[in-house]
Order: structure tokens, then sequence, then C-alpha cells
């Protein structure tokens, strides 16, 4: 069983009033509880294939099949039902929330939009959201921009499973963490995939941190699949040029190992 | 080895959204002559507000206690000066993260580079160009007599930042300041970029100073490293004791967050996987 399955995908635009392919003919599958990383450098369709499968954008080409149905066609209610299952947390959650809205406000919102808590009911499932993220229950008054950035990203992987998806997009989602903060936030993230069983499709461009979380990788050149397979296995030995750039500029410790 | 700058007993206290932040508390430390120091730690820590204090750059709000002291050059005609204050460009280059803060949107790179060589080298436009095209060869732009024309949105991130780093070595100054220099760029153009700074570095005798969140990166480059924490310098090493035998737990804390191509993947650690 799959749950996501993107195949043939394209997406051009224009760029200095030349059209280029910003992603080209790409597919893959994501299974249950699994993790696909999507790496490549700038502007190799990362980012464009996070935003196509959230239908953020329309591609040119391509299906996207969505826990069995065909995404791209669906609408209105059907498409809202859908979306509750399909989640998404970006890189900078400061931009992500109204910075004026309080936390209990945000987790709120998918609670009532998709109709899974009744009023009264809410705030008690604000507290277990905020908990089951590692949170204290009283965060849920204080503003947004109040809290700081790993907290923010907590309250926005609580927001993301609110809606008890299957699947949510991960796009450099801790990127702009401090390293003290990223471990916890992953440690998370591997928790939440094993009690709930989300896919996730991981965006980034971080090799090690791939590594730590993902079992598969697609590795993108200039909008194409240039190399995909076991994470640990490509990242190990590469076979693809891009493949072999990014382990190479890998920046390494280069500790002397103690036993 | 002679110390190019002491800083001693630094505190940089400022100002925001009302409430008073001390950025740096006490920091001493000598940046050694020719030396390439990294100076390293997460959000909060102080690291740019350290920089921006060694470049002079700190906002006129902020108080400062401490001093820091210049070795004076022996070509100075300051000799009355009773210690020696150098001038931002000509005696410090500083590259930022985001190349596009400190390019002007509407000028040619040919010529905000010619400007800072004319102005701190007393050239004529048309030595300064000579100058510009040169060193835009140097930072290894293709075609450098286009890239003299191009403006800034016509090139890509890791270009803006080799233009960047040109117009901050034009004058020839004794310190490179690189603060998160790479950090806004993809793995493969950040080592790029870390490879042209350790060459012009090597190639012109500059004293380097580079900020970065990234430990593994700035081993790549330092001598020295140096980390701060909550303003507070916690540890200050050479590049393979910080690595290989840090003395503060903070210190391995980083080292230990560090997800590199060897840590033990967290699936396992956990010990389950799909």
């Amino acid at each position: 069983m799959t749950v996501l399955a993107v195949s043939n995908l394209s997406k051009r635009y224009r760029r200095g009033g030349k059209p280029f392919a910003a992603v080209d003919d790409v597919s893959f599958e994501i299974g249950p509880a699994e993790t696909l990383a999507v790496a490549g450098p700038s502007g190799s369709g990362k980012s464009t294939i996070a935003r196509l499968v959230l239908r953020l954008l329309e591609p040119d080409a391509g299906r996207i099949q969505f826990e069995g149905a065909d995404l791209l066609i669906l609408s209105g209610a059907a498409l809202r039902a859908r979306r509750a299952r399909l989640q998404m947390v970006f890189q900078d959650p400061l931009a992500a929330f109204n910075p004026r809205s309080t936390v209990a406000r945000a987790l709120d919102d998918p609670l009532r939009i998709h109709g899974i808590a009744s009023r009264s009911e809410r705030p008690r499932r604000i507290a277990a959201l905020l908990e089951r993220v590692g949170l204290d229950a009283g965060l849920a008054a204080r503003a947004i921009h109040e809290i700081s950035g790993g907290q923010r990203q907590r309250v926005a992987i609580a927001r993301a499973i609110a809606t008890r998806p299957s699947l949510i997009v991960l796009d450099e989602a801790v990127s702009a963490l401090d390293v003290s903060v990223r471990g916890q936030i992953l440690d998370l993230l591997l928790d939440l995939q094993r009690q709930e069983r989300i896919a996730y499709l991981f965006i980034s461009h971080d090799l090690g941190v791939i590594r730590a979380l993902a079992h598969r990788i697609v590795l993108l050149e200039a909008g194409r699949v240039a190399e995909s397979g076991d994470a640990r296995t490509v990242i190990a030995s590469p076979q693809s040029a891009v493949g072999k750039a990014l382990v190479a500029a890998t920046p390494r410790l280069n500790r002397i190992k103690t036993p | 080895m002679t110390a190019l700058l002491s800083i001693r007993d630094l505190t940089v206290r400022y100002r925001r959204e009302g409430v008073e932040v001390t950025a740096l508390k006490g920091i001493s430390l000598d940046v050694e002559a020719g030396e390439r120091l990294a100076i390293i730690g997460e959000s909060g820590s102080g690291k740019s507000t350290l920089a921006l204090a060694v470049a002079g750059l700190l906002a006129e709000a902020a108080e400062v206690g401490g001093s820091i002291e210049w070795q004076k050059p022996r070509s100075s005609h300051s000799v009355t000066a009773s210690h020696f204050q150098p001038l931002g460009g000509r005696d410090i280059g500083f590259v930022f993260q985001d190349p596009s803060f400190s390019l002007d949107p509407v000028m040619p790179v040919g010529k905000q580079i010619a400007e800072v060589a004319r102005t701190h080298l007393n050239l004529t436009w048309r030595e300064a160009y000579a100058k510009a095209k040169t060193l835009l060869g140097r930072v290894r732009l293709p075609d450098s007599e286009a890239a003299l024309r191009a403006y800034p949105h016509q090139l890509s991130g890791g270009q803006k930042q080799r233009v960047a780093i040109a117009a901050a070595i034009a004058a020839a100054p004794k310190l490179l300041i690189a603060d998160e220099a790479t950090s806004a760029l993809d793995t493969i153009v950040q080592a790029e970029i870390v490879s042209l700074i350790r060459g012009l570095v090597n190639e012109d005798g500059l004293t380097l100073a580079f900020i970065s969140h990234d430990i593994a990166l700035a081993a790549t480059l330092a001598e020295r490293i140096a980390v701060l924490r909550h303003g507070e310098l916690v540890e200050l090493g050479d590049t393979d004791q910080i690595l290989n035998a840090p003395r503060h737990a903070y210190t391995r804390m980083l080292l230990d967050a560090h997800l590199g191509l060897d840590a033990k993947p967290l699936l396992d650690r956990q010990g389950a996987s799909a």
C-alpha cells in the first residue's frame, strides 16, 4: 500500500523569458510510516515538488495519487476532507503562523475547520496536542511571537498532527533550528511516526540529517531524478554526479575515534 | 605570533523591544595576526555581535564596555594616536550572510568593487576598474569582463557572495570577517565558497574571523575555535583540541549533536524502522 504515489510530474516556469523545467518527469512513492527524503542543490526542484504535492502549485503534467485518490482532480469538500490527511511543516514557523495569534488559536483553527472537535472539547484537545509534542499545556495562552524557535516548530508539528494526517510534508523543517534543539525535534518526528504511522516527505539539503532520519532518498538535479534508493546506501556510495558532489561537499568532523 | 587585536572584557548591551539584552558578557580574546579563527555558537550566543563590535559596526544605541585594541601597523601615519583605529572597508573586510544586503541592486557589481579600491587605495577610476576585474577573476567568476557590468539580480546566490568577497578584500584589509557567509547557500556552493576563502586568505596573508553556527564547517577552515554561548566565551582552543578533547560540556554537546555522514542514524538509535 502506498500513501503517496507521484508519477511523471512536471512543472515548467519561465525565467528571463525562457522556459525552464523546475520539475521534469519525477516519479516516487511513499509507504505508511515511511520517510522519503528529497534532496538536491538549490534550484534542483525540491521545494517545487513540496508545493505541487500540497497543491499550492498546479503541475503541467503528471499524476499525484494520495491515499488512492487522484489529488489533482479533487476539489471543494472532497479536497478539504483529503487535505486534513496531508499536512505540512515549513522551515520558518514564524512565517507559517499569524504572529499575533496565540498558540491556542493556531491549534484551534484546524480542529474547528476540519470539524474534529466541538467547541467545548477543543481546549482539552489543544492541551493534549501540546503535551504530545513535548510542550507545557500552559503555553496555550502565549503569543506565537513570544515563544522560542524550537517551541514554535513544535507548535507547527502539533498543528500538523491535529487532523490525524497520514503524510506530512516537511520542507527544510529543521534547517533553521539550533543543533541543540534539532536533535529533539528529530526525535519527536521519529516518535510520532512510530506511534501514529505517519509518512514524511522530507525535503532537505542536509545529507547528515537525511541519513539520520530517512528510509529512502530521491536525489534531484535540475528538476530530474538523478538517483534514488535506500538513504544510507545512496549516501555511502552515490552513483550520480550530483550525489558524489553533495557527499564530497558535506563537512566532516574528523575526530579521532576513541574506544 | 603577535596579536592583531586584543579584546578585553568586552561587554555589549542593547535594548530589543524595550527589553535590555546583554549580548556579550566580558569577552577576552586575542586574534593573532595571520590566523584563521572560527567563532561558533547557536542563536543568541553573541557571535554576530562580537563580529560587529570588532568591525566597529554596532548600532550607536549599543552600550559597550571593555576594550578592543589593535596592533599599530608599522606604516601607520597616525603617530600621535595613542592606539591605532582601523577603518571598516580598508582595514577590515566584512562578508555577511546575505550578499543582497551589502550589494547595491542598481549599480553594476564592477563599479561597487572599484569604488572600494578607489576610496581606500587612492586609485583612479581606470585603475580601480582594472583592480575590480582582477578581483572578479580571483573570486573565480566566469568571464570577469562581463561580470564587471552585471547587476546583482543577474547573479546566483553563490555568485553574489563571490562579488561580496571581492569587495571585502578589494582594499587589501588586514582582517576578513565572514559572518555566516555560507549559511544561506546549498552544500555544494558552500564548499566552493569555503575553499575560495581559504585560498584568498592564504594568498594574501589575511587574518580570518569565520563566524558560524556549524562546528564541522568551522573546523574545516579554522586553526583555532572560540565557542560562545549566551554571550560568554565558554572555550577557546586549537581546532584539534576542541574536536578531540573538548573541555566544556557545551562544546561536547555541540559535537555530539552534529549529524555527520558517519553518525549513528537516529532510526537505529531508537531501534526500530518502518
